[in-house]
């Protein structure tokens, strides 16, 4: 069997254990078999995603190429696990409490879930990924082709289908294992698993080749330590700027690359896990990082010049006949690329599907998501096909692109891709200030500069960006070239393209953070993300004050309303004596709270809401901003609804009194109507009876003909005044009336009603008082009207006065904008249920004194309307009082 | 997190030291990635060629004791900073 043969064996035979494994891992999480699963181990081995084929070919490589250079990758990631306490603590806490599912979700989580930044984020990820997971490919069949060149002499180029092939599998595995679930945190036991299990294997490997390159062929660590010293790079020499540079770009990688976010953050289970991680971590990387001078310094003695370094890892077991250690350190090698392209199609596929498929399919759907399985069936479909689409992609990369030098440089240039969402993660973390716009401004300004300095000039001169561009600067302008903007030149292009885009990044966060201003739903996020210890307590009483008493606000205001919930608050301020409007978040305050919101939600939901921003529950705040939302309309529509009926019962109340007080009128109007027929029978009985006698006898004394013909005449007259009575009020009320207006004063009114009321005055005297000094008021109104409403408050004194001395006093009062005269008698007044009707038609006081036909107030009322003023009863202590009022500006128009 | 302060007795001034203790251990925490940083970036002080050059063995075992220290140093941090519920409220409060 050739060693190609076996090598393919082995591949399949290691895949097919790579499967069995996460087939097993995944039943056993099934069955709740999650503690070793989940042991702190487990996470620190898959962390080792970071290192990728390119670390474990590339490594030697870099070294063979830059001396120690290659450390920086190693070194960067090791102070990030040691900074656990303030960086990674707060990063796996926000991610737990905010369901976060990768870097996409928290950029776009922080910042008010911005479905824009999380597309933007997205597509970064996809552009800095892509072409990395074309080096994990080429990888590979280089490894293969170069041990089966050594082992059989055939042309490497047969191989090539190879990358295809392994991009199939590597898909295919990604789908069954990495789209399992719709697990909210997305979690995959499977995946992690097999990760871990890749991660001991390429520590083995190259551990392997390490002792035996020191042991076997240098003869033990000293005369390796010695050879190292006398190889060509035996002196210390690292471009210092590099060497700073790429540690921060290292650190900045390991917490901006979508893999290493999705094992480090996504897929932790435990925070305690962390703890294990920040030492044991850094020793795997130190030990992965440990025997690669010496293989470098051991290839470039042995190996025949111009051979690949970035084989060394491969070839020099190879050289030395040790095929089974080579075949171990293939496996590494293999293991690396797999794990990398596995775990970068899982977290691409869900930025992918989260934030740029399901977007546009739900907004393309017409009837929106209403069926939940639908989605969920629809997620998943939109994350397989991401992630066949991002290895596809990977693939055709590394096709189109022909492999090669512009591929080995391409993993840094990723690096600084991604870790333009640096600014955006920690400034976010750590500053509340930052917004939206902010972020958005950052992430456009450091994407612009790196791909304009860095990564479309990384495909080669003329490529994409045309030669002169390179040569001459953008439109020409020589501050504008690629590798030396503003005229700076001689820097290193990555660094210079990391110092510019950094810098440009960082300002543009900043200013427009500064600038800007963030929408509530920002604010809150912002608070939960940096105070986030506060936030997310793990007691469950409310022990301990942690919650933030802002976002308290935020939420008992669109519950109970701005005024009630800033009354409530400003209360418990004053009673604990804080300074302001915001109380502490004491318990006592707390229970307070969560009953009056109680009150409005039920119990159950006030605890989980308070929970929600004390505790960090399982529910996201947008979930708890659309309950308070609904809560808010329901109040409302309830309040409404209440105020509704309020103001019909206040309707059928007025109806009632209405109904009354028609019933009653109803009654008086009978009462009229045989009243008046009376009062016209009476006349018309004494006037028949009278010229009967006239006509019917003969000898008639002429004293008694006169005598009767007066009284058939008096009769008539006061018919007549009758039916001009009915007739007048018939036209003031349909307001066909006709004013004469005159000038005169209110004195030639009262002494004309005056006199007029005295005409036919018998029996009891009506003693009217007057001051005649205040009634010397000019007035420009209708006075024959004025004097006829006066007429009919005299005589009604006079008719209806029940005292034994009668008197009237007639007071004129003055004030800035009317006048008003008083009608007072000293009688015994009109009964308060009486006054009510008086003014109305047909309505009399009493039936015993059938004066009139009751429509004289009914006149006068209607009248009064028409001059401009009005005539009503007041209660007096002794008597009737009837007030007539004057609008000042009839007095006004007259002088 | 002065709970202690508040009780008398004797027990409140042994809580008070353990909180004092641990309060000093999360400064430490923090500042043991720049004690790291400084460290590692010793090497750029070193002469880049004529005489005092630092050789490569010794640049390579200076660069990974410091490591072998680090992780010491972490692991030890990471001992002590162990989850302890008498402690836990404290660590947290100190956070902001």
């Amino acid at each position: 069997m050739s060693t190609l043969n076996l090598l393919i064996a082995v591949c399949i035979a290691y895949v097919s254990f790579l499967f069995f494994v996460a087939f097993a891992a995944d039943r056993l999480a099934l069955q709740g078999k999650k503690a070793w699963l989940r042991s702190p181990l487990i996470y620190t081995l898959s962390l080792s995603i970071y290192c990728t084929a390119w670390t474990f070919y590339g490594a030697v490589g870099s070294a063979a190429r830059n001396g120690f250079e290659y450390l920086t990758i190693y070194l960067g990631p090791t102070l990030v696990m040691v900074s656990w306490w303030w960086l990674l603590r707060r990063l796996l806490r926000i991610g737990r409490t905010q369901k976060i599912t990768s870097i996409a979700d928290l950029i776009s989580s922080r910042y008010g879930k911005s479905s824009l930044l999380a597309a933007g984020v997205t597509t970064l990820a996809v552009i800095g990924t892509t072409p990395y997971i074309a080096l994990q490919l080429q990888s590979v069949t280089l490894s293969f082709s170069v041990f089966a060149a050594q082992s059989d002499g055939s042309d490497p180029e047969v191989y090539r289908d190879l990358g295809l092939w392994l991009s199939l599998g590597l898909a295919v595995f990604t789908v069954l294992f990495g789209t399992r679930n719709l697990d909210a945190k997305e979690r995959h036991d499977g995946v992690v698993m097999a990760i871990a299990v890749e991660a001991v294997v390429k520590l083995v490997a190259l551990l392997s080749v390490g002792i035996f390159v020191v042991w076997g062929v240098s003869g033990g660590l000293s005369e390796a330590l010695y050879q190292i010293d006398a190889s060509e790079f035996g002196q210390w020499h690292t471009d210092r700027s590099r060497w700073a540079g790429l540690i921060f770009l290292s650190a900045a990688a390991f917490l901006c690359l979508p893999r290493t976010f999705q094992v480090l953050v996504v897929e932790n289970d435990d925070e305690s896990h962390l703890r294990t991680a920040s030492w044991a971590f850094p020793l795997y990387l130190c030990l992965i990082s440990l025997f690669v001078v010496p293989i470098a310094v051991v290839g470039l003695s042995i190996m025949p010049e111009g051979s690949n370094p970035d084989l060394f890892v491969l070839t020099v077991p190879l050289a030395l006949g040790e095929n089974g250690l080579a075949m171990l350190s293939f496996l590494g090698g293999f293991s690396s690329a797999t794990s990398m392209v596995i775990v970068a199609a899982i977290a691409l596929s869900t930025m992918v599907s989260n934030h740029i498929v399901m977007p546009i399919w739900l907004r393309l759907r017409p009837s929106g998501a209403s069926v939940s399985g639908d989605v969920r069936a629809a997620v998943l479909m939109a994350r397989r096909l991401s992630i066949v689409g991002v290895v596809m992609l990977g693939y055709l990369y590394y096709r189109f692109s022909g492999g090669g030098a512009a591929l080995a440089s391409i993993g840094l240039v990723a690096f600084c891709g991604l870790a333009q969402v640096l600014p955006a993660m920690l400034g976010g973390m750590f500053w509340r200030g930052a917004t939206r716009l902010g972020a958005f401004a950052g992430l456009t300004a450091g994407f612009a500069t790196w791909l304009y300095t860095l990564y479309l000039p990384s495909f080669g001169v003329g490529t994409i960006l045309p030669a002169t561009i390179i040569d001459n600067g953008l439109l020409g302008w020589a501050w504008l070239k690629p590798d030396a903007l503003f005229g700076i030149s001689g820097m290193d292009q990555l660094m210079h393209a990391l110092l510019w885009s950094m810098l440009f990044n960082v300002a543009a966060f900043v200013t427009v953070s500064l600038l800007s201003f963030p929408s509530p739903l920002e604010r809150l996020q912002a608070a939960q993300f940096v105070n986030i210890f506060e936030h997310s307590a793990n007691t469950r009483t409310w022990s301990r004050g942690g919650a933030q008493t802002e976002d308290l606000m935020v939420m008992a205001q669109r519950i109970l309303g701005a005024r009630e919930a800033q009354a409530l608050f400003a209360g418990h301020a004053r009673k604990q004596g804080a300074r302001g409007d915001l109380p502490e978040p004491t318990p006592d305050f707390l229970e307070v709270l969560e009953r009056e919101l109680g009150s409005s939600v039920g119990a159950a939901t006030a605890h989980a809401m308070v929970g929600q921003i004390t505790g960090g529950m399982a529910v996201s705040v947008e979930d708890l901003m659309a309950v308070a939302d609904e809560t808010a309309q329901m109040l409302e529509y309830s309040a409404r609804l209440k105020e509704q009926s309020e103001e019909l019962s206040r309707t059928a109340l007025e109806l009632r009194n209405a109904n009354q007080k028609l019933t009653r009128l109803s009654i008086q109007k009978d009462a009229f109507l045989s009243q008046i027929s009376h009062e016209l029978r009476t006349p018309m009985t004494s006037i028949r009876a009278f010229s009967e006698i006239l006509r019917d006898t003969d000898q008639i004394q002429p004293d008694d003909q006169s005598r009767y013909a007066s009284i058939i005449h008096d009769e008539a007259q006061r018919l007549t005044r009758l039916l001009d009575d009915l007739l007048d009020l018939s036209v003031v009320e349909n307001g066909q009336v006709n004013l004469n207006l005159r000038d005169g004063t209110l004195r030639d009114a009262l002494d004309r009603a005056v006199s007029s009321a005295a005409v036919g005055e018998d029996g009891a005297q009506l003693e009217i008082k007057r001051d005649p000094a205040r009634e010397d008021i000019a007035l420009h109104t209708d006075l024959d009207r004025l004097s006829q409403v006066f007429i009919n408050l005299i005589a009604n004194a006079r008719k209806y006065c029940d005292a034994p001395n009668p008197c009237l006093t007639i007071r004129v009062m003055q004030d800035a904008d009317r006048i008003v005269v008083d009608f007072q008698d000293n009688g015994s007044g009109i009964s308060p249920e009486a006054a009510d009707l008086i003014f109305e038609k047909f309505a009399r006081v009493s039936d015993q004194k059938a004066g009139g036909a009751g429509l004289g107030l009914a006149i006068c009322r209607q009248v009064m309307t028409r001059l401009g003023g009005s005539v009503e009863y007041v209660p007096a202590l002794r008597g009737a009082n009837f007030r007539v009022v004057l609008p000042y500006r009839t007095a006004l128009a007259a002088q | 997190m002065t709970s202690g302060a508040d009780r008398p007795g004797s027990p409140a001034n042994f809580h008070e030291k353990r909180t004092y203790r641990r309060r000093r251990l999360t400064d430490a925490a923090r500042l043991a990635p720049i004690l790291a940083l400084v460290l590692w970036f010793i090497p750029l002080i070193w002469p880049q060629s004529g005489a005092g050059t630092v050789s490569s063995a010794t640049a390579l075992i200076y660069i990974f004791l410091v490591w072998a220290g680090v992780i010491v140093m972490t692991w030890g941090l990471s001992r002590l900073l162990a989850d302890d519920p008498t402690n836990r409220a404290a660590d947290e409060g100190s956070e902001e």
